[in-house]
């Protein structure tokens, strides 16, 4: 891709930006978010049209307007959201759009051996008669895979590819990428998470505003020198100091003793958890996708029906039947999936801000739009927030300063409990140890933060105190950070 | 090739044609509406047929033939007479109705004709006219609101038809007599007094008789709707096997009673009688799907309704009330109507011939 | 400027309707004024010469009645007589003529207006054998007031019946509107109409006491029936939320049921007033209470009722939209209810409410209908629900919810109300009538696309 440019009512979101893969090579393509990466594979996806530049292939100038100029170029893109039917089968996914003929009946033995020697290709074992609906996230990934496969594809680029996935998952996702790396194929990856672009990538190409800024052979290239490229500043350290003075609760003080959760159960994947956050520290609730980490914060925020046990708050049992009563209690949440959960899209991020809030600005029934806002901007000035305005749609924000409006929301609440579900999901490194600091400042002010991560490094780097789940069960806590080990936490993540 | 935006202009721009040419030809007549004498005086010369002003019809449904035949031959009178008729479709809804008289007030017609969608909700929108000074005259169907003035109506005498249609069930019957299902339409007015009729005549029969009685032995709704009407009938077939006559409160649900008498091999069992004399009724009397019917006289009602006008802006007498008898339109009516000689139909099935005949001498 | 049409496209396509409208209804208008009558009796006065002798001639309406007194006052204060003046009908005027031509040895002229010039008694024809019977009025000449050019939809009393004749439509709309934000959609308000008005009408003449009803009995009787379409809108609401039924499948279930219950109390109505013996038919229940009236015909200020109940619903609505908590929830449970229900509003409380007001809309609308119609109509609001969903979506909400403007649905409601009053103004037949609809529905969607990109 050469000078390739793109502007959007207000953004100048690509400028004469260049990107080379070449056969066999593994691209990392890096950037803080809004600097431009997900417009760029758009546009090498045919969903947008570049104003200008040109894409090669083999030399050779292709004209990519529409989703299917860019397949028959050879370039399969794999979205974070993948483009898969539930409804249907495996085979069935792969080869849509593929049917020989309108009416013709579709081979299906054959469709199904096709699939068979795709999975073979990439060396896994997947049943192509499978319902798409019932695989896990990773093997969804693999079905994009095989249909970008399918389709001859000679370069496929991964969008956060392993955002969704659990650490072995991950590493089932490497295996991948080199196998199809030896098959001549290039990729293009897309990740925040650097130890895995030290781990497969050969080159890396660095945006950063919507501007090339570098593309370098990894060799020469260190972690520090890496973030500093994306972020166009030095950063002294990942993760924030932990404070100097200890907790301000301990247990004999009941009043400030935080939130104590006995003998949680609910729904198939939550069956007897019991922990408790004391004011003043950040307590990391960590175990493989699918121990229960999300499920026993939404029971506890109240998002899904408790079967059994207690929350009580500074010992006070709370009686939680909804957000809502959870809310009013002092307990909020930061869910991981922001787009789905967090916020509301379609509608402004000051009416985002406010919907919890609403009590707050409310005199005589009428809602003060001039206290609301300006409590927003107080917000966005101490959060740093990227808005246009009050107005801008929630939608057009990037992951980071999304993320950003819902911890303003909640912090106006001024939540006693407040519980980050993998706090730092999709976005990208500066963000990162902004978001960081702020839970540190929190936690300062003696609030007591349950954090969800699976990313161990997080984990280590921000926690006070580990409690690892396994299968809905507690299996193990870590008083003393300084002793855990990504080791020992998967130690007890897989008892 | 073409940016998104012109796409989208292409797009917007198809639909303004289909919205143009759905009213341009229409919009060029009402331009023409503003007629009318010239300045302040217009005591000059006269012209073959000078322009007298609009007249509006709100019709009751212009999908039923029957008010479409009044329209039209309302628009043709008017013509002849210096008027302009203003058609308006009330699709049976008496609020659709009120807004076609407030429009015809505000456009300052000459005369309001309508057929009440309701015949009681329609008085407050009837009164309007009377304080704007608008004559109303009302045609087919009656207004029964009090206090609203309504200076003429034209329709037909449906209690005599429906006595009409009693007597020919008696004759189709004969002395056997047997068991008869109504297709009724209860909402109007007209239809009940059909009813009224053909029950009254059927209760003289019976009256001193031993055997050969005709009952009624079902009244279901046959919304005056071929689809409804087949619907009722079919049911009634099940409920009532030795049924032998329908009375049809007009032709479209009388077709509709064939179709299901077809359905279930009943056709040479059971008699129709409709109502109306519309040219699909007519056809299907030739055909011998229907007995007979008291046909109804729909281009009289338009012309009389116009010539009422002319007298009324004359300031002559004329008949405030003018209910038209109906009459008896039979198969040998038929072979002589020349309506249906410009149309050619299919020579009727032999069956279907023979069974009106044995029915035309019954034991 | 890209933007600007973007955000207002239907306030400019309303704007270009009427501008389009006023053109192609361009003609003469006829004035009918006190100020008219003056003039034509000026115009009289100065056409002859001696103590000249008039009739005036116009129909029995409240504005005639001032016109030709008008003119009489002119005509006397002038120095000439008024011989006769008529107020009544085409008759009336006949006779009226051959009584002064028979009486009076002269009579110069009449003085009308437009509407009653077209009588036939008036036209020089008519005039000329009349006079060969009654020689008085042989060299009688016809005045009215000079005519002027104006696009008759561009007259007060033409905006203000569109208006006015679509005001229910546009209430019914407002519950439409938040139902449709919520993502959901309500197909139960025809018939909830129809279902308010029956009740209405049977509990006036039944429990208000009939044509002695007072404002108390009236209002409770309004309240009974709002009550019991409210009540059905919060079982669909409940439908919608807890049993989690398709709003579409509720909604249209309710649609028949309750056009069914406004049939049985019609016709049972009915046959009750028979006595009880025969079956009633499907027929109006008759208001008697004359006051009841005042709501769907009556005007303050000068402006219909209807509209100002409108108008006043429409500004309650926006500013509950816009300015409280349950607006701003209502917005965000339809943009995502699941985040929604994450940051601590009350979804099902909010839905409930939604179809509740939608439901009471549609029943404040049938009691309008009633009250125009003197009468609860079991058939009313026949597929209004179409209409009104044409109306919501014209207006700019989307379907996908979350978005939507009070006032864009007035406005859209309008547009559909002012391409009808036209199309009926010029005689398109309703069949053309549903095409142009058709297309307008989707022209509007495709704007609302073009609004996103």
């Amino acid at each position: 891709m050469r000078g390739v440019d793109k502007s959007f009512p207000g953004v100048h979101a690509l400028k004469n930006v260049d990107l080379d893969v070449e056969a066999g090579d593994v691209l990392a393509l890096l950037g803080e978010n809004g600097a431009g990466k997900s417009t760029l594979i758009k546009v090498l996806g045919g969903a947008h049209r570049p104003d200008s530049g040109v894409i090669e292939i083999d030399g050779r100038p292709m004209e990519i307007i529409t989703p299917q100029d860019s397949q028959r170029a050879g370039i399969g893109i794999i979205y974070q959201e993948f483009n898969l039917i539930p409804a249907m089968t495996v085979r069935e996914n792969i080869f849509l759009g593929q049917e020989p003929g309108r009416v013709s009946i579709v081979p299906a033995g054959k469709e199904r051996r096709r699939a068979r020697e795709l999975f073979d290709r990439i060396g896994v074992a997947l049943d192509p008669d499978a319902l798409v609906r019932d695989l896990t996230v990773a093997q969804q990934q693999i079905v994009e895979i095989a249909k970008a496969l399918s389709l001859d594809s000679r370069i496929i680029v991964m969008d956060e590819p392993s955002a969704a996935l659990s650490p072995r998952e991950v590493e089932g996702l490497f295996r991948i990428v080199d196998e199809l790396k030896s098959q001549g194929i290039g990729i293009v990856y897309v990740s925040h998470r650097l130890d895995e672009i030290f781990a497969i990538c050969d080159h890396v190409t660095v945006l950063r505003d919507g501007t090339y800024v570098d593309s370098k052979p990894i060799g020469e290239l260190t972690r520090d020198t890496l973030i500093e490229l994306m972020v166009g500043r030095k950063l002294a350290d990942e993760f924030p100091n932990r404070a100097v003075a200890k907790p301000v609760a301990t247990d004999d003080n009941e009043v400030r003793s935080g939130l104590t959760v006995s003998n949680l159960v609910g729904g198939p994947k939550v069956r007897d958890i019991s922990f408790n956050v004391r004011r003043g520290e950040i307590v990391a609730l960590t175990g493989l996708v699918g121990a229960g980490r999300t499920e026993a914060a939404r029971l506890i925020f109240g998002a899904d029906k408790r079967e059994a046990g207690t929350i009580t708050l500074d010992g006070k049992e709370l009686s939680i039947k909804s957000p809502r009563d959870a809310i009013a209690s002092g307990i909020c949440m930061l869910t991981e999936d922001r787009k789905g959960q967090g916020l509301i899209l379609n509608r402004s991020v000051l009416e985002n801000f406010g919907l919890p809030n609403l009590s707050r600005f409310t005199v005589r029934g009428l809602i003060q739009q001039k206290r609301e806002r300006d409590a927003f901007q107080a917000y966005v000035e101490q959060l740093q927030i990227k808005v246009s305005g009050p107005k801008q749609r929630a939608g057009n924000l990037s992951g980071g300063n999304q993320q950003k409006v819902v911890l303003a929301k909640w912090l106006e609440r001024d939540a006693e409990v407040i519980i980050f579900d993998e706090p730092t999901r999709g976005i990208d490194v500066g963000a990162k140890f902004e978001i960081y600091l702020l839970m540190r400042h929190l936690v300062e002010q003696g609030k007591a933060i349950l954090m969800i991560s699976s990313e161990l490094p997080e984990v280590l780097g921000m926690a006070d105190r580990i409690i690892v789940l396994h299968e809905g069960r507690v299996t193990g806590e870590i008083e003393d950070v300084k002793l855990a080990t990504q080791e020992s936490i998967m130690d007890l993540a897989v008892k | 090739m073409l940016t998104r935006s012109s796409r989208w202009m292409i797009a917007m721009s198809m639909l303004g044609l289909l919205f143009v040419t759905g009213c341009t030809p229409k919009d060029e007549e009402s331009s023409g509406t503003g007629s009318g004498g010239a300045a302040s005086k217009s005591d000059g010369g006269t012209a073959a047929v000078e322009s007298r002003g609009t007249i509006g019809f709100s019709a009751l449904t212009l999908k039923n033939p029957f008010f479409k035949i009044i329209a039209d031959s309302m628009t043709e009178a008017g013509k002849t007479n210096g008027f302009e008729v203003l058609v308006n479709d009330a699709e049976r809804d008496v609020n659709e109705q009120s807004k076609h008289i407030d429009n015809y007030i505000a456009q300052g017609v000459a005369a309001i004709v309508l057929n009440p969608a309701d015949r009681i909700a329609i008085g407050p929108a009837i009164r309007k006219a009377n304080e704007a000074g608008i004559p109303v005259f009302t045609c087919d169907l009656q207004c029964a609101a009090e206090d609203a003035k309504v200076d003429g109506h034209i329709g037909t005498d449906n209690y005599q038809g429906g006595r009409l249609a009693g007597d020919a069930m008696i004759e189709a019957l004969g002395d056997a007599g047997g068991e008869v299902l109504v297709l009724h339409f209860k909402q109007a007015n007209s239809c009940v007094l059909r009813v009224q009729g053909f029950t009254e005549v059927l209760a003289e029969h019976n009256k001193d008789r031993e055997s050969g009685n005709i009952t009624i032995v079902s009244e279901l709704e046959g919304g005056g709707l071929t689809d409804e009407g087949f619907k009722s009938t079919s049911d009634a077939l099940q409920a009532h096997q030795n049924l032998r006559g329908i009375f049809a409160i007009n032709d479209p649900s009388a077709l509709g009673a064939w179709t299901a008498l077809k359905q279930a091999k009943k056709t040479d069992q059971v008699t129709i009688i409709g109502f109306d004399g519309q040219l699909d009724g007519k056809r299907a009397i030739l055909e011998g799907k229907i007995y007979a019917d008291p046909i109804q006289f729909p281009k009289q009602m338009g012309v009389v309704s116009v010539q009422n006008i002319v007298k009324y802006l004359d300031g002559e007498d004329y008949e405030k009330v003018e209910l038209i008898p109906t009459a008896i339109y039979k198969k040998a009516d038929a072979e002589k109507d020349p309506d249906l000689q410009k149309t050619p139909t299919p020579a009727p099935a032999p069956g279907e011939v023979s069974l009106i005949q044995t029915f035309k001498s019954p034991g | 400027m890209k933007r600007f049409i973007a955000d207002n496209g239907s306030i400019i396509v309303l704007l270009a309707l009427c501008a389009y409208y006023s053109v192609v209804t361009l003609g003469e208008q006829h004035p009918n004024t006190p100020a008219a009558g003056q003039e034509v009796a000026a115009a009289i006065l100065k056409d002859s010469s001696e103590q000249v002798t008039v009739v005036v001639i116009t129909r029995d309406t409240v504005q005639d009645r001032a016109y030709s007194e008008a003119v009489r006052a002119a005509i006397e204060t002038g120095g000439g007589t008024v011989l006769a003046v008529v107020n009544g009908a085409p008759t009336d005027a006949r006779l009226a003529l051959e009584q002064v031509g028979g009486a009076f040895s002269r009579v110069d002229a009449i003085a009308t207006n437009h509407s009653a010039s077209g009588w036939g008694p008036l036209k020089p024809q008519k005039l000329k054998t009349t006079a060969d019977k009654f020689p008085g009025i042989s060299g009688i000449k016809v005045f009215k007031p000079q005519s002027y050019t104006w696009p008759s939809f561009l007259t007060r009393e033409n905006l203000v019946n569109v208006i006015n004749q679509n005001a229910v439509i546009a209430i019914i709309a407002i519950g439409m509107t938040l139902v449709i934000i919520t993502a959901g959609i309500d197909l139960s308000v025809g018939s909830l109409l129809a279902l308010c008005g029956v009740t209405t009408a049977v509990a006036i003449q039944q429990m208000a006491g009939g044509a002695d009803a007072g404002t108390i009995g009236l209002l409770g009787a309004c309240l009974i029936g709002t009550g019991v379409c409210t009540l059905c809108g919060i079982f669909n609401g409940v439908m919608v939320t807890w049993f989690r039924v398709p709003a579409f499948v509720v909604t249209l279930a309710m649609m028949m049921v309750a056009r069914g219950l406004a049939l049985i109390v019609a016709v049972q109505y009915q046959s009750a007033l028979l006595g009880g013996g025969t079956e009633g038919t499907p027929e109006a229940v008759r208001i008697e209470a004359a006051a009841f009236g005042w709501l769907g015909n009556g005007a303050t200020f000068g402006i219909p009722n209807p509209i100002l109940l409108m108008l006043a619903l429409y500004v309650l609505a926006h500013i509950t939209m816009t300015k409280t908590s349950v607006g701003r929830y209502i917005y965000a449970v339809g943009g995502n209810p699941e985040a929604a229900r994450l940051s601590g509003v009350p979804v099902f409380g909010v839905l409930i409410l939604v179809y509740a007001i939608c439901g009471a809309m549609a029943g404040l609308a049938g009691i309008v209908d009633a009250s125009r119609f003197e009468g609860g109509r079991p058939n009313a609001g026949e597929m209004y629900e179409l209409q009104v969903i044409a109306a919501v979506v014209v207006g700019g909400t989307s379907l996908a919810g979350g978005e939507g403007r009070i006032f864009g649905t007035l406005v859209g409601a309008m547009i559909i109300a002012v391409i009808q009053n036209g199309l009926n103004m010029a005689g398109v037949a309703s069949y053309e009538q549903k095409c142009v609809f058709g297309g307008l529905i989707l022209a509007a969607v495709l704007l609302d696309r073009f609004k996103r990109k």
